[in-house]
């Protein structure tokens, strides 16, 4: 009778297993791609850092050119909500409106990321994040940077 | 004369002080003139194709009237050159300070540097270029345009 309960329980438990590990290694598989298609939230620092390493996503700095100029998250571009219209242009020559953009600016107390965020948009760009933590955050967790 | 003594006295601090000011400011602009042309690009003022040759004729006009004036070369001259500077600085400041921009404001760098002092447009800049306005004035007024090496002619004026 114990005999036949324990083969039960072990069926059942291998049925389970096989049924949910699967589909538990794809989440962690999808893991960046997930998070950037979250819901209209804006990204944290472990997200932004995963699309980051995952090299999935167009990383967009919207604070003004010569700020970039001295510092920036490493490979980002410059498109500046005060100099949005004079580089736009080249940006859409570089990045098509499928790609995967991640805008920040200074911090979460800075709009430019938000602005640039909505004028990609508006601009065919449907795949727009905005990490909010921005260069603050990014830079004091000792993530790459450049210029 | 003790009246002519200080007022010479005045001219020449004044002189020394500024000449010393604009090498710096002249000489840091030109050492990063791309961060330079960048930051008078936010002023959205002038045309984007005229922004490098802008960047660089501000730094060098900086560097040379400092040095003329550090040398009293033309001291007159070269105070009434940055004195039109300071104009046109405050003006286009002022402009975007109205229009709610904000931005670095491309005027002394190493003063954030070295004493923290904030370079964003706002009124601390803009009352800090009228300051240097002022103290311009008595040397475009005042202060000299000989040539030092020059032996005056006895009688001379």
């Amino acid at each position: 009778m114990a005999g036949k309960t324990l083969r039960r329980t072990l069926v059942a438990s291998v049925i389970l297993l096989s049924i949910f590990l699967p589909a538990a290694s794809q989440l962690h598989a999808a893991e960046p791609a997930a998070l950037a298609k979250e819901g209209s939230g804006e990204l944290d620092l472990s997200a932004a850092k995963a699309l980051f390493d995952s090299h999935s996503a167009c990383f967009v700095d919207a604070r003004s050119e010569y700020a970039y100029y001295s510092s920036h998250i490493k490979g980002a571009l410059s498109l500046s909500d005060s100099r949005f219209d004079e580089q736009f242009p080249e940006f859409r020559q570089k990045k098509s409106t499928e790609t995967l953009i991640v805008v920040y600016c200074v911090g979460p107390g800075c709009s430019k990321a938000r602005h640039v965020a909505e004028k990609l948009k508006k601009n065919g760009y449907r795949n727009v994040r905005v990490f909010s933590g921005g260069l603050t955050e990014w830079s004091h967790a000792g993530f790459p940077m450049e210029g | 004369m003790p009246r002519i003594g200080f007022q010479s006295a005045l001219i020449t601090a004044l002189r020394l002080l500024l000449g010393a000011l604009f090498i710096m400011s002249g000489g840091e602009k030109l050492l990063d003139l791309k961060f330079f042309a960048l930051v008078i690009a936010e002023y959205q003022i002038l045309p984007s194709l005229l922004i490098p040759a802008v960047a660089l004729i501000v730094s060098l006009c900086e560097l040379v009237c400092g040095t003329m004036l550090l040398f009293d070369l033309f001291s007159r001259i070269s105070a009434s050159v940055m004195l039109c500077m300071m104009a046109i600085f405050i003006a286009a400041m002022t402009n975007n300070a109205m229009r709610g921009l904000e931005h670095d404001c491309g005027c002394f760098e190493f003063l954030s540097q070295w004493y923290g002092l904030k370079e964003e447009i706002g009124i601390g800049p803009i009352v800090r270029d009228i300051l240097f306005f002022i103290l311009l004035l008595p040397v475009a007024l005042l202060g000299s345009n000989r040539i030092p090496w020059k032996k005056q002619q006895p009688g001379g004026l």
